[in-house]
């Protein structure tokens, strides 16, 4: 059997150690990962309980966003599909940052960024009005959706900051990521 | 009528802790709140609630010590409140307490978005 190719995981290291990348992971995202990931952020981030719980918040709602919606799956020997995604926790200067990146189908992603830029269009009051319009509107098909995005501005404070990347004429790479300044 | 009562759990998922008292009207929901069938968890606490006001028809004091909830779960609480304000409406005797952290600027909004929303008046008590 031939060797694969080799990954250069040094590079990607180089890459990451740039910034101060506190937790790094690709691959499919699950409940299983969740709580492993939850779970850490609660201890790296718990000096600063405030910022950790509002990390934590953001977190469920955008890796939900990724395993709910990504185009991109796993399939599980049970089966199951999985969406596939990353999930990068960085500590900067004053603030935390929390991003998810993960493939979609361009015609997916047209709503999406609209809601994103309705989101940042709005100040706090308007944002809380935003959100409880929406929460009386019937939910998503996978039963959250419609104030996920909301809610991440307003634990968030900061507008979101989110990235349309084409692949090709079916997929684009679609990266969000929340700041929670430190105070 | 019978009481309803979960013991929550704090694993993959977190369950919250159920305890609707149907002798005492105290009906208390504490915990956190990520699930993996938020609706389907819901379910059988608002059959109860509507079984309590419906038939019972006694005062009712709501409890809610949440410390998260995720936001399919904050449309589920939205549910359960406007089923109390229904009730008040209605004559029921409702009285709701929400207990949060006092450093917890974003649940005191919640709180504050839920009655203007619902039109129910909720006592904030910080801890």
């Amino acid at each position: 059997m031939e060797t694969p190719t080799k990954f250069n995981l040094f590079e990607y290291y180089k890459l990451f150690s740039q910034q101060d990348i506190q937790i790094s992971y690709k691959g499919p995202i699950d409940e299983r990962i969740l709580s492993v990931i939850g779970n850490y952020i609660e201890v790296i981030l718990g000096k600063n309980p405030k910022a950790s719980k509002k990390i934590f918040s953001i977190f469920i709602e955008l890796a939900q966003n990724v395993s709910f919606y990504s185009a991109e799956f796993n399939e599980l020997t049970d089966g199951k599909e999985i969406g596939v995604g990353t999930l990068v926790v960085g500590e900067f200067g004053n603030y935390y940052t929390f991003v998810t990146g993960n493939v979609v189908r361009n015609e997916d992603i047209i709503p999406v960024i609209e809601k994103c830029e309705i989101i940042n269009s709005l100040d706090r009051d308007q944002l809380r009005e935003y959100k409880r319009n929406q929460r009386r509107l019937p939910p998503g098909v996978k039963g959250g959706g419609n104030i996920g995005l909301i809610q991440v501005a307003l634990t968030s404070c900061n507008p979101l900051d989110f990235e349309v990347t084409p692949i090709n004429e079916n997929y684009s790479f679609f990266s969000i990521a929340a700041k929670v300044d430190k105070e | 009528m019978e009481d309803l009562k979960i013991q929550g759990s704090h694993q993959n998922f977190f369950i919250p802790t159920v305890n609707f008292n149907a002798k005492t009207g105290i009906c208390e929901i504490s915990g956190e709140s990520f699930l993996e069938d938020t609706v389907e968890f819901y379910r059988p606490l608002i059959e109860w609630l509507t079984e309590y006001t419906t038939e019972l028809k006694r005062p009712i004091a709501f409890i809610i010590k949440l410390t998260y909830f995720n936001t399919s779960t904050s449309r589920c609480i939205l549910d359960i409140l406007n089923l109390l304000k229904e009730y008040e409406d209605e004559g029921g005797e409702v009285l709701v307490n929400w207990h949060y952290d006092e450093n917890d600027a974003d649940m005191e909004e919640d709180i504050e978005d839920y009655m203007i929303d619902t039109g129910l008046k909720i006592n904030l008590i910080p801890f």
